[in-house]
């Protein structure tokens, strides 16, 4: 479904990807785990279209989106949820989600959209008439989530969906990782969380200083012990 | 008691001449975060436009209003497309704020080549007639102002939260990130944007033409009066600016009468001053929108 | 931006000094040689507008402070001269009480508005101008008003109003080389570092050490006198002043527009600048008479608006791109290949001193959020704390009470002097000067400086003297391991390179206490062990460190304590190794995957 293949990227004159190559299989739950800093983030944003890689290429359904500005993306069905929640601050939470709509494919049918997610995240519908910026970093989490299902997206990326939200929380969002992973959705996660995640995932890459050092089904990249010494300090 | 009432109106006929100049010029900022410096040379730009359109062709200086929007509107998009969308990015605020500073020096000094240091008078068509209520004066074309000024408010408030580009505008303005990942075209936004705020400046010249001569530097004067009513009503707020523009006109008006012509200036500015060093978000402006200041 | 605004390169080309030397020769040889009056009033000119530039540039260039109001301060010097003239004062003396009048006013109106950014700051200034320029016509009996004011009849050097031209170009480019001088001096010393860290990044200049209002006032004072003096020729020069042209805007644009297109930020910029407009304009003024009135005004707009396109660091930019092709086989050596080890540690002795740090029930609100909530410890002198806790726990938040960037809505923070006296530092500055040091979690190099300028900034804390703090910062970044990048760029530095600069930063600054935030994060496998190494050769060498850690890894085997917070409280705190087994961390911020995978 997605396919990177050497992808080098990164700000400026610094580098910060080398030789990214990764793919993503329709239906399936694939995560990129490493620490701060590694590249994580660059790779969704190299995916989305907000940065162009130097080099390299990016498919999506067999068509080279390398290239593509970021709204065009969108509009082929990738969305992402970014890192830290981005809404609307000063909009009730109806409008970021008909916002989340906003693509071609999934304006047309927003309102069906709509109550599926709210079926889907009951807390958000109790919030729908509230400013955004008056929720809980948990319950912004939620909107985030909702807003970017809003899209009917075919390939759903989450840049560290637990940064910042107390473990508890975190919980309840993988919770919701796996409600939208079974409902048919492709799912690519991003997170320095790497043992909750895995754990929700079906396969993962371990990236590090801007490189794939690890690719391997969840299962085995939690029993590995390089990813056991590097990620836990043991 | 009539000569306050007769200054008090003064001054709300000020204010609404003050708001309808203004409201371009939040509003751009208020989307795409740029002080246009070179707001005043558009004034200038529409004003000279029409002038042009009603000696020419003889007719009322409003019908210009056809020509001088949209031209103003395209103006505006070049303007985002071709200047500050390259600068977009730049590391450094002093890049941006150059750019339209040599706009506005630029086109002042082009107004001057072409029609030298002479002004040009727009034919009033009956614009400048005082109206008598009672013993209260004021100028036809002052009330037209004032009455296009509160339309033009609502028109806006209106199309920014009830219309489907009125709320991708205002997504983009919260959240320029968020925004393309929703799949909005966040460049054409602010080309249409800039368009806008500039197709409102050329509203506005149409009404000020026939009261106001048009000369090169008659920007510089009205801009700066609408960086004051801007700051007043907090950056980015058009209803917040067409209140600030009546508190000024007000503040003008009151203290050229009780203070000294020649020194009205100085109070406004200072006023200006006051609230931007002391309340920096506007009289009316909400704390967490103070991305100017530390 | 990022070459040409680098401060005194040490390398800097050779060709340099002899072009500077030739250019102002010319400047002044030229007219004398032509001996035309015209031509003579062409070079006065550019010396005024270089001048008035370079001084405009202290401001706007080094200090980033875009002032669009530059010409009040020449308005006041020329005021002052003529004012006091016609008292029968030699402009000489007048001169310099313009300068006093301009540098007071400057230091009242900026000091309000320091606090404004970018365009902010601009239109303030713009509207200063404006009420200069109303009270300069309202006050009629001291300013001629909108009539203006004429100068006296008084030849000679004793008034600086001259029948022939030299004596007036001696002195207008004696007025620009005073400038250059000035700002030659400012960019290759302290103040120049401060100002250019000020600039570049505000919290991480006042965490070095820099008192940032300070030195921008000092700035601003030193620049608004010399446009003032130069004013005050410049009336004397031109007989007659009016406050409309005295006090004007598009004067005051022209003035940072020279500057612009020189180089903002360099030195010889605004020199460049002015040399390359001024004859342009005052030609086409010559030729082309009233005919062509707005025709240089027009040309200038279109010239800055280009350069603002396609040159934005000016004519000193393109020069330095073009001769730096033949500098290149030298930078090339530079690359960032395996780092080089840190100098190896000291033997593991080592025993804690007395306290050296106290908080005591911090609290903390941001709106509704409860973000500190009744923290309290302390800090043993050799002590390593370290801190762990989820994102969003209010580590960040707690650091920045322990450096002064935010205050406490209750409870205190004591930090004892070398002397063992305890007090309440408040300010960035206070916590600076009784020796405590901070790093910052998102990385906030100098982005206009290289690595060891970068350093340097810390070393002024210790060493004023510039060649001391180059010497300081160099050691610091040898042992940092950035020994091999003091020339390069900070920006191009990887990850795990900026977190060392920032490390190294602080380290200049020769703290007792070291805070230091998540400087592990984001970085490989053998940096982390450097990293540790590293860290415990600085606490051997008697410093004191907190640091906010998520790699437990390095948590664990440096620490010789650690504080779990969770939502803004304190949930455990003890050894390393029992804080790990305590239930309440492996919920709050291990997470059931560490305890199964350690048990």
């Amino acid at each position: 479904m997605l396919t990177l293949e050497n992808i080098h990227a990164g700000y400026g004159a610094t580098t910060i990807l080398q030789d990214v190559s990764l793919d993503v299989q329709p239906g399936e739950v694939v995560t990129i785990v490493g620490a701060n800093g590694a590249g994580k983030t660059t790779t969704l944003r190299a995916i989305a279209g907000q940065i162009t890689p130097t080099s390299g290429h990016i498919y999506f359904e067999g068509r080279d989106i390398t290239k593509l500005a970021a709204h065009d993306v969108v509009d082929l069905g990738i969305t992402m949820i970014p890192e830290g929640r981005q809404l609307f601050p000063d909009m009730t939470v109806r409008d970021n989600l008909l916002l989340g709509a906003f693509r071609s494919g999934a304006r047309s049918v927003q309102n069906e959209t709509l109550d599926y997610v709210l079926d889907l995240f009951p807390r958000v519908s109790e919030r729908l008439d509230q400013m955004a910026s008056s929720l809980s970093g948990g319950e912004q989490q939620m909107v985030a989530i909702a807003r970017g299902m809003m899209a009917k997206p075919r390939l759903l990326m989450f840049d560290e969906p637990s940064l910042g939200l107390a473990p508890i929380i975190v919980e309840q969002v993988f919770e919701v990782v796996k409600k939208v992973a079974a409902s048919g959705a492709t799912v690519l996660i991003v997170e320095q969380n790497v043992f909750t995640t895995l754990q929700s995932a079906d396969r993962g890459y371990v990236l590090e200083n801007g490189e794939i050092a690890l690719s391997d089904t969840a299962e085995a990249l939690l029993s590995n012990d390089h990813v056991r010494r590097a990620y836990l300090g043991i | 008691m009539e000569t306050f009432i007769q200054v008090v109106v003064n001054g709300l006929m000020l204010g609404g001449l003050f708001a309808i100049i203004s409201i371009g010029l939040t509003m751009i900022f208020g989307i795409i975060k740029i002080v246009n410096f070179a707001h005043g040379e558009f004034l200038m730009a529409g004003m000279f436009l029409t002038w042009l359109f009603t000696t020419k062709l003889g007719l009322h200086p409003y019908a210009a209003v056809v020509v001088v929007a949209p031209a103003l509107f395209v103006l505006g998009g070049v303007t985002q497309k071709l200047l500050i969308q390259p600068l977009m990015n730049a590391r450094d605020e002093h890049i941006q704020i150059f750019a339209t500073v040599g706009l506005s020096t630029a086109m002042i000094n082009l107004a001057l080549l072409i029609y030298g240091a002479d002004i040009a008078n727009t034919p009033a068509y009956g614009l400048r007639t005082p109206l008598e209520f009672g013993p209260i004066r004021v100028l036809e074309g002052q009330l037209f102002i004032l009455g296009a000024a509160i339309l033009l408010v609502i028109g806006m408030e209106l199309f920014l939260r009830r219309s489907r580009t009125g709320l991708a505008i205002r997504a983009v303005a919260q959240n320029r990130t968020a925004a393309q990942l929703m799949g909005i075209n966040v460049n054409w936004i602010y080309v249409l944007s800039f368009g806008l705020g500039a197709a409102c400046v050329g509203m506005a010249s149409v009404l000020v033409a026939p009261l106001y001569p048009t000369s090169s530097n008659i920007g510089t004067y009205f801009v700066l009066i609408a960086f004051v009513v801007v700051i007043l009503g907090g950056w980015g707020s058009i209803p917040g600016a067409f209140v600030g523009a009546m508190v000024i006109g007000l503040i003008d008006s009151l203290s050229g009468f009780y203070i000294g012509a020649d020194l009205r200036e100085a109070v406004v500015f200072g006023v200006f001053l006051v609230i931007l060093i002391l309340r920096p978000s506007g009289l009316f402006g909400s704390k967490q929108k103070l991305s100017h200041i530390s | 931006m990022k070459h040409i605004l680098s401060l005194g390169s040490p390398r800097t080309a050779s060709w340099a000094a002899p072009a500077l030397l030739a250019t102002l020769a010319a400047l002044f040889i030229t007219p004398v040689v032509i001996g035309d009056a015209f031509v003579y009033h062409v070079f006065v000119t550019i010396c005024i507008f270089a001048a008035l530039s370079t001084a405009w540039n202290i401001v706007g260039g080094f200090a980033g402070q875009l002032s669009l109001g530059h010409a009040i301060f020449y308005g006041i010097g020329a005021y002052a001269g003529v004012i006091l003239m016609n008292m029968g004062i030699s402009p000489w003396l007048g001169m310099f009480v313009g300068a006093a009048f301009a540098a007071l006013a400057a230091v009242v109106i900026s000091y309000p508005c320091f606090r404004l950014h970018g365009p902010f700051f601009a239109l303030a200034t713009i509207a200063f101008l404006e009420v200069f320029r109303v009270l300069a016509l309202h006050f009629r009996d001291l300013t001629g008003g909108a009539t203006g004011l004429m100068i006296p009849i008084k030849m000679g050097w004793e008034w600086m109003v001259f029948r022939e031209r030299l004596p007036s170009l001696i002195i207008a480019f004696g007025m620009l080389l005073l400038c250059l001088a000035v700002a030659q001096w400012i960019r290759s010393g302290k103040l120049g570092y401060y100002l250019v860290a000020t600039r570049e990044r505000e919290s991480a200049a006042k965490a070095a050490g820099v008192r940032t209002v300070q030195v921008r006032l000092i700035a601003v004072a030193i620049s608004a006198a010399l446009a003032s003096m130069v004013g005050t020729f410049h009336a004397m020069y031109l007989t007659f002043i009016e406050p409309s042209s005295m006090f004007s805007l598009s004067f005051s644009i022209q003035i940072a527009m020279f500057a612009l297109i020189g180089g903002i930020g360099t030195v010889y910029g605004p020199l460049l600048g002015a040399l390359l407009l001024v004859p342009l304009t005052e030609l086409a003024r010559g030729w082309l008479g009233a005919e062509a009135l707005g025709l240089h005004g027009f040309v200038y707009g279109v010239m800055l608006v280009l350069a603002v396109l396609f040159m934005p660091n000016g004519i000193m930019g393109v020069l330095h791109r073009y001769l730096q092709k033949d500098d290149e086989d030298e930078e090339t050596g530079q690359t960032q290949a395996a780092p080089v080890a840190a100098v190896p540690r000291a033997e593991p002795e080592h025993k804690m001193g007395p306290e050296i740090l106290r908080v005591e029930n911090l609290d903390k609100h941001f709106g509704g959020l409860h973000v500190t909530k009744d923290v309290s410890f302390n800090l043993r002198e050799g002590e390593i704390l370290g801190m762990i806790g989820p994102n969003g726990a209010g580590k960040t938040t707690l650091f920045n009470m322990l450096s002064g960037f935010l205050q406490p809505d209750s409870g205190k923070v004591t930090v004892s002097d070398s002397a063992g006296n305890f007090s309440a530092p408040v300010s960035p500055a206070d916590f600076a000067s009784i020796g405590v040091g901070r790093t910052f979690q998102i990385v906030q190099p100098f982005a206009a400086m290289t690595v060891e300028e970068n350093i340097m900034v810390g070393a002024f804390y210790r060493h004023p003297d510039v060649n001391d703090a180059r010497e300081a910062a160099r050691e610091t970044a040898h042992r940092m391991g950035l020994g091999p990048w003091l020339n390069a760029e900070a920006n191009g530095l990887t990850i795990g390179g900026l977190k060392r600069l920032e490390v190294a930063r602080v380290m200049a600054m020769e703290p007792r206490i070291l805070l230091l935030d998540e400087v592990m994060a984001g970085i490989n496998q053998t940096d982390v062990r450097r990293a540790i190494d590293l860290m415990l050769s600085i606490r051997d060498t008697g410093v004191s460190i907190i640091a906010i850690e998520h790699v437990m890894q390095a948590v664990m085997s440096l620490s010789d304590r650690v504080i779990v917070l969770n939502s803004g409280e304190i949930v455990a705190e003890g050894d390393p190794q029992e804080v790990v087994r305590d239930p309440h961390v492996i919920e709050a911020y291990l997470g059931k995957g560490f305890a199964d995978a350690n048990s």
